[in-house]
């Protein structure tokens, strides 16, 4: 029976569909085991309510939704009505949320049950998992090393086989990093592809919903249902989301752009060969490459840094002990209410990101960063356009490293260059996803593809695809 | 005048900044009522709340509000409006900042013309743009704490920033009354002052006349009636010039009039330059406002005071004075037009209007909306009156009982026996017996006794009981006596 | 970039943080040294490009001016840390705005 948690989705939704397994029992197994793996730390809060839920959905007479009866788990930033939404922070230790997001309304809506919350960077706001308020993840492969972040709960917990599939959000990498050192598949979609509605937001025009999943194929028919146009958000794309499922197991031919420019400066050679395998081994099998220049893409990490600081820095401004959250001790004053809960409500990492938004954005330095920033992510825009007319798809590595120890990386920037190379296509609003391909020193590593806009079906094929010629994600 | 002596050789330059509440169901970002509860807080939604997750959705009638207001001003209205966020932080501030617009606000410049002391001024208007209402707090409900109600948070604001081209206390309450007077008329706004649906901040500063540098200005707050502009306006102007008469500088500063004392202070606050940090609200995409849509607004904006008094000059050969006063409001003005449009003659309908039909208004305490009298009725009435059916006194006769009843104009004069006689044959026929009836006044007037003449008069009248045409009977009775 | 005290007070007055003594001097490096990254920027000339905030081109979806019923307020207030009588309730402000 353990076993079953372990099958893709696919396959547990086989047992689900011919009733050898029921949606109690199911979610009875990976209740189990997530106490089991509690010392992973991937969830915040587990849902007392999933087993009678699994029940009610067992009752139901037909069933109304593929994923009718699958337990998941959902990062602890999408608001879910009656139940605590923490965000990873002491700020929100205690708030429940009055309202559900619409990535949650979706797929309860779908008939899936949660699991529980999982755990997530503060605020969103790391690539290690390690700024949370509920305390560090550890990766399931290895315990000393990082989930990768800020999505490191959902991470976790799929690849720990303690849920089907998980939510996760992704601002400059946060579930391609996390996918990547976790050995599992995780996909973002088009910005405005899915809702933001209820997703504690970070940096506005960056941070879009996905999800973690054991395949392409099984992400795929997760996706397909948290996507599609909301009115609730102005950010929402209007365009009809197409049956992903059947996108990614089509017949589709493909052009790989490979901006050779940027695998050139690998440093670390083991990505570096990793990544020009995958390359071969498409090649080998009929897939056609082609080097392509992405200009201005080194640009992309400062950019990021002062576009995300300073959105981040205005989002955050509502938390102030006033209508929710963490409020100080006798404040004596609203100056010193604002200042001690903000101070003490916040971590570390948080508070760094808003000082920096608040530099940026400030009389004097507007022009030279943040203007300069958003005229940067033009460019970077434009090279992607260019690149595009070209190829189908393109490729690079998820992270320049495999999993780092918890506790290794203290110097600020060297961890903000675990994104470098996914922080691109959040720029550019593209779709992205990471696959598993391999190892290195034991830890997976990962191979990115990026899609044109709206394209989510060609880089679900081509991982589908390379997924069907290797086993690193099984 | 006298406050232009007041101010010596120094020139007051005046800016206002009026924020206009628009009169929409919902607010401008979130679907909660614009209306005022009586609870606290029962009118603020998530979304007002500026709960964790929650987003922004435009409400399309404020960009019909804004538009019209821009076309009203004859001002440039963009194509892309942007929203940015205006940083700061305040306990009804929910988010802690609120959105507002930066660069390219939805209305750009535009001008209006004001009247201040028998003159014509035009008053230029950089821009208005759109934004969201903060909440309110209660500062002396609770001993150690503000109350904090959030219902007004997220109600839609048009704010109205005006070029610092008044020059007087005066002038800036004629132009805030224009202001109120076209987002009154044009249904976007009730321009309450009193209920904060219309606020004003007043920006001053002063100069030596001939200058064509700007001084060092202060920004008034807490001004919250037209009679308190001018007197705060007025206080800080002096209190300025009493300033720069010791060869002290004015500190830029925002001050606070209290009306109570009739002053402005400083804010106490340790208010470090408020650097607001705006950026394009990321939650929001620009508009896009095509020209056809700003066109067909344009169309439909119904036309303002002046401009119809200029009209009503023009096309129906009216005085200013008698235009102004049929414009007096949007009521009577329609209830004229309805009335010109059909009446044989536009200068009796103007006379009967000003005169006896106001009259009657004004003697039952009635507002022409009200009127027991429509205009189709007052239409046939005049008509009769031009046609010389009935005389004037006749006619006076028929308005009072048109109100009272329910009758017809010409049932009335056929129940009431009030047709004219205007047949000069008819009337011919009757001076002639009248004067062969009275032989003895015949040869007096005869003689020279010229009153006479009204004698005959009334006689004719009394033989038609009252329905003969003077104007008729005056002259044939002149040919007959002189015969 | 250097950020001296200066700045570092007053970016965290604007953002009402208080970094603690004993932690300045090494969040000020910290900032200092994300600056420097940020500062890569400057190497790249965009004299003639159009800053871009928005990733998508489409044009804002209005809403109708209607009205919906379903404000909870004390569901909403329930997260409140104080509250009274429906009233979010903050240490009192002295000045007016």
């Amino acid at each position: 029976m353990n076993d079953i948690i372990s099958l893709n989705l696919e396959d547990q939704i086989g047992l689900l569909e011919t009733k050898k397994i029921s949606s109690y029992e199911l979610t009875t197994l990976y209740l189990e085991n997530i106490k089991e793996n509690k010392d992973l730390n991937c969830f915040i809060s587990v849902n007392e309510d999933a087993l009678e839920q699994a029940k009610v959905i067992d009752n139901l007479k037909d069933r109304q939704s593929p994923v009718q009866g699958i337990p998941i788990a959902h990062k602890d930033i999408f608001c879910v009505k009656g139940h605590r939404t923490t965000c990873g922070s002491k700020m929100l230790e205690n708030f429940i949320s009055p309202y559900s997001s619409t990535v949650f309304e979706k797929l309860e809506n779908s008939k899936t049950i949660m699991l529980g919350k999982t755990n997530m960077d503060e605020f969103a706001m790391g690539s290690s998992n390690e700024t949370s308020f509920f305390g560090k993840v550890k990766n399931p492969i290895n315990p000393l090393k990082s989930p990768g972040g800020s999505s490191g709960g959902s991470a976790a917990a799929v690849k720990a086989n303690l849920c089907a599939f998980a939510t996760g959000t992704d601002t400059g990498g946060s579930i391609r990093q996390p996918a990547s050192f976790c050995g599992i598949t995780g996909i973002k979609p088009t910005y405005g592809r899915v809702s933001r509605w209820g997703m504690i937001a970070f940096a506005s025009s960056l941070d879009q919903a996905g999800i973690f999943a054991r395949s392409a194929l099984d992400s795929a028919i997760a996706l397909e249902i948290i996507s599609g146009f909301d009115e609730k958000d102005s950010t929402s794309i209007n365009s009809k989301v197409p049956n992903l499922k059947e996108e990614t197991t089509s017949e589709m031919e493909h052009s790989i752009g490979v901006p050779m420019q940027i695998i050139e400066k690998i440093e670390d050679v083991n990505v570096k060969n990793n990544f020009l395998e995958s390359i071969k081994i498409l090649e080998k099998n009929g897939f056609k490459t082609k080097q392509i220049e992405l200009p201005f893409l080194e640009y992309s990490l400062p950019s990021y840094y002062v576009i995300a600081p300073a959105e981040c820095s205005a989002n955050l401004s509502r938390y102030d002990g006033i209508k929710f959250g963490y409020r100080c001790d006798n404040p004596k004053d609203l100056e010193d209410l604002y200042v001690r809960t903000r101070s003490e409500g916040f971590g570390e990492e948080v508070k760094k990101r808003i000082l920096i938004g608040t530099y940026c954005l400030s009389a004097g330095y507007f022009d030279a960063y943040y203007i300069k920033a958003q005229k940067i992510r033009a460019m970077i825009t434009e090279s992607f356009k260019n690149a595009f007319k070209d190829v189908s798809v393109i490729a690079m590595p998820t992270c320049s490293n495999g999993a780092f120890e918890l506790g290794s990386i203290q110097d600020p920037v060297k961890m903000y260059e675990q994104d470098i190379y996914t922080i691109p296509a959040n720029l550019a609003g593209l779709p992205a996803i990471s696959i598993p391909s391999g190892n290195t020193e034991e830890m997976p590593l990962g191979l990115q593809f990026i899609g044109n806009h709206l394209e989510e079906g060609k880089i679900l094929n081509i991982s589908h695809q390379f997924q069907k010629l290797t086993d690193y994600h099984v | 005048m006298s406050e232009k002596t007041e101010y010596g050789d120094w020139e007051p330059v005046i800016g206002l900044e009026i924020h206009v509440q628009l009169s929409t169901e919902s607010k401008i970002f979130s679907n909660a009522p614009t209306k005022f509860g009586i609870e606290q807080n029962s009118q603020a939604s998530i979304i007002d709340l500026g709960l964790p997750g929650v987003l922004p959705v435009l409400n399309e009638k404020v960009i019909e509000m804004a538009v019209k207001f821009g076309c009203s001003i004859n001002a440039e209205i963009s194509n892309t409006a942007i929203f940015a966020r205006k940083n700061y932080f305040y306990p009804d501030l929910p988010k802690g900042y609120q959105i507002s617009q930066l660069d390219d606000p939805i209305v750009g410049q535009g001008s209006v013309e004001i009247e201040c002391n028998k003159e014509k001024k035009l008053i230029g208007i950089t821009r208005a743009h759109l934004e969201e209402d903060a909440g309110k707090s209660i500062h002396d409900k609770y001993d150690s704490s503000s109350a904090i109600d959030l219902n007004r948070a997220g109600t839609p604001l048009l704010e109205i920033v005006s070029e610092p081209d008044l020059r007087s206390a005066k002038e800036a309450v004629a132009y805030l009354k224009k202001i109120h007077s076209i987002v009154t008329f044009l249904d976007i706004s009730d321009g309450d002052m009193s209920q904060g649906s219309l606020r004003c901040d007043a920006n001053v500063s002063i100069r030596k006349k001939g200058e064509s540098e700007y001084g060092c200005r202060t920004e008034i707050k807490n001004i919250n009636s037209f009679k308190f502009v001018e007197k705060a306006i007025n206080f800080e102007i002096l209190r300025q010039i009493k300033i720069k008469n010791l060869n002290k500088e004015i500190e830029q500063e925002t001050r606070l009039y209290d009306s109570q004392k009739n002053e402005t202070r400083s804010m106490r606050s340790k208010e470090h330059a408020n650097d607001y940090r705006y950026f394009p609200e990321p939650d929001l995409v620009p508009l896009q406002i095509s020209n056809e849509y700003i066109e067909n607004i344009r169309k439909s904006l119904p036309e303002l005071p002046e401009q119809k008094i200029s009209r009503f000059c023009s096309e129906y050969g009216l005085s200013i004075y008698e235009s102004e006063i049929l414009n007096s409001s949007k009521e009577m003005s329609n209830f004229f037009e309805e009335v010109a449009i059909s009446v044989k003659d536009v200068k009796t309908a103007v006379k009967w209007i000003l005169g006896d039909f106001s009259a009657i208004l004004n003697k039952n305490n009635c507002l022409v909306e009200d009127s027991l009298i429509s205009s189709s009725d007052l239409v046939d009435l005049l008509n009769c009156l031009n046609e010389n059916k009935i005389s004037g006194p006749a006619a006076k006769k028929v308005l009072e009982i048109l109100w009272n009843e329910d009758l017809k104009v010409e049932e009335i004069i056929e129940k009431e026996n009030l047709i004219q006689i205007s047949d000069e044959d008819d009337i011919s026929r009757i001076i002639s017996e009248v004067i062969s009836k009275n032989p003895k006044q015949l040869e007096q007037f005869k003689k020279g006794k010229e009153k006479l003449f009204g004698f005959f008069v009334g006689q004719v009248m009394k033989t038609t009981e009252g329905s003969a045409d003077p104007k008729v009977v005056n002259k044939i009775l002149k040919e007959k006596l002189n015969q | 970039m250097k950020i001296s005290k200066d700045t570092l007070k007053n970016i965290s007055l604007l953002s009402k943080l208080e970094i603690e003594k004993s932690m300045k001097e090494k969040i000020t490096k910290e900032l200092e040294s994300i600056l420097l990254m940020v500062d890569q920027m400057n190497e790249v000339d965009t004299d003639h490009v159009k800053p871009m905030s928005h990733p998508l081109s489409k044009a804002q979806n209005l809403r109708k001016d209607l009205v919906s019923e379903d404000i909870e307020r004390d569901e909403y207030i329930k997260n409140a840390p104080q509250s009274d009588d429906g009233y979010y309730l903050s240490p009192k402000v002295i000045d007016q705005k």
